[in-house]
């Protein structure tokens, strides 16, 4: 793996763990973080949640990660997975992707 | 009508398809509930008009088949994607403690199920079955007198499935088309609705399904809780100890793509593609690719895909790769007819 890999996985594994930690914390998901796959869905099939918890991520994200997100934010694709969440966390914080070599 | 023509209903407008890959079995008993639950290594939470989408495992945690249980008063109707009822009670016959009192039918000769999606695809199906189908939530159903509703789609737009019986099915579906004349509905068939299912990252059986891999491979852990003696949930539990080698990830590449091609990068073989998708809607190709777990997340470019002849640029991307205008469509203020006054962002996502 080259070094601007190694560099971004591992930027983005630590963003991960800091979302789970917020999504098991605030949002009473009630399962370890290991089982909280990054492509999975939030809301409707998935972890199923509500737009209850959707204010209480927007808020969070806010607290937690400084992302203020406005009022437009329910269809918003980045909300939909803890993928895109950690999308929006990277890109806030000047987090770009890496490009493999041949 | 062309399968671009039905992807691009299944985006903006309604696709109707004959669920004919969907078979139906009914679980009757006092112990049916604890039943599914050894069968699908989870906890049947759903209640009476709820649905729970659920996973059955095998004895060594690789996927078996992808069901929708529905929870109807004291028994539950199932809708299985990878077996067919009678081996689904098969399947259960071998792997359920005895003395349970549960009895299995298989509903498949005398039911069929008729899929209706699409961002207004509640516009069709509440002419059809009246209007509590507007706000009927997602992973529930009702009875009307058409037949069982539920709403569950695949395709990240709205979604509803018709239960009815099979004598009635070709009638319905000619009712619908009538009713809809005005909404451009069009045929779809279980292709369109797989590589929908792609583009939003829903689990298909019959594509990465068919890998024989466990839920963890395949980002499906939510489904299952595997902490007791169900069937399959020793060995997930084993392999969850163990860790996994690879993860299933959503590439996106301008180069045509096909299944089996491998990914290398950085001198290696990466990984390989499970399933592939020329997507109208972005214009691009969308796999799902089984990768290196150290390579298997969103922003990596400069990935090589093909094999020994043929070699294309591809990228990791997050799912969805699309912007679903049922996420824009509301079914309170919106109509097909007006649709164009709708504010809609563009459908590709970068």
């Amino acid at each position: 793996m080259n070094t601007s890999v190694t560099d971004y996985t591992t930027r983005r594994t630590a963003v991960l763990d800091r979302v789970r930690a917020v999504i098991i914390g605030h949002l009473n998901v009630d399962r370890p973080a290991d089982e909280l796959d990054p492509d999975t869905a939030l809301f409707g099939s998935g972890l199923g949640l509500d737009s209850i918890d959707a204010v209480e991520l927007v808020v969070a994200l806010d607290a937690h990660f400084g992302i203020y997100l406005g009022d437009d934010v329910f269809g918003r694709a980045e909300m939909r997975t803890i993928n895109g969440l950690v999308d929006l966390v990277m890109a806030a914080e000047g987090n770009r992707g890496a490009r493999v070599t041949g | 009508m062309s399968r671009v023509e039905a992807a691009r209903a299944a985006r903006h407008s309604v696709l109707v398809t004959p669920l004919d890959h969907v078979c139906l079995s009914r679980v009757h008993g006092d112990d049916a509930r604890r039943a599914l639950g050894h069968l699908t290594a989870t906890t049947l939470r759903a209640r009476d008009g709820q649905v729970q989408h659920v996973l059955m495992l095998r004895d060594d945690a690789t996927v078996l088949a992808d069901a929708f249980v529905l929870c109807d008063d004291e028994s539950f109707e199932l809708l299985l994607e990878g077996l067919t009822a009678a081996e689904f009670i098969a399947h259960a016959s071998a792997h359920l403690p005895a003395g349970l009192d549960v009895r299995f039918e298989d509903r498949s000769p005398t039911h069929a199920v008729v899929g209706i999606d699409g961002p207004f695809a509640w516009e069709l199906t509440s002419r059809v079955v009246g209007v509590e189908a507007v706000g009927l939530p997602y992973l529930t159903f009702f009875h009307s007198a058409v037949g069982c509703c539920y709403r569950a789609g695949k395709t990240g737009e709205y979604g509803y499935g018709l239960i009815v019986p099979r004598a009635e099915a070709t009638a319905l579906e000619a009712r619908l088309f009538d009713v809809g004349a005005d909404l451009d509905v069009v045929r779809g068939d279980v292709e369109v609705l797989d590589d929908a299912a792609l583009e939003n990252f829903f689990f298909c059986i019959r594509r990465e399904g068919a890998a024989a891999l466990s839920p963890l491979e395949l980002q499906l852990q939510w489904r299952v809780r595997a902490q007791g003696d169900e069937v399959g949930s020793a060995a997930l539990r084993a392999r969850r100890a163990a860790g996994i080698a690879a993860r299933v990830t959503t590439l996106v590449s301008e180069g045509e793509v096909r299944v089996g091609d491998t990914v290398r990068g950085d001198g290696q073989v990466l990984g390989r593609l499970l399933a592939v998708v020329h997507s109208a809607s972005r214009g691009e190709w969308v796999a799902l690719a089984l990768l290196d777990v150290a390579y298997a997340v969103p922003g990596l470019s400069g990935l090589r895909v093909g094999d020994d002849a043929r070699r294309v640029d591809a990228r990791t991307v997050a799912p969805p790769v699309l912007n679903n205008q049922s996420m824009f469509v509301s079914a309170q203020m919106h109509s097909y007819a007006t649709r164009r006054e709708i504010t809609l962002p563009p459908l590709a996502r970068p």
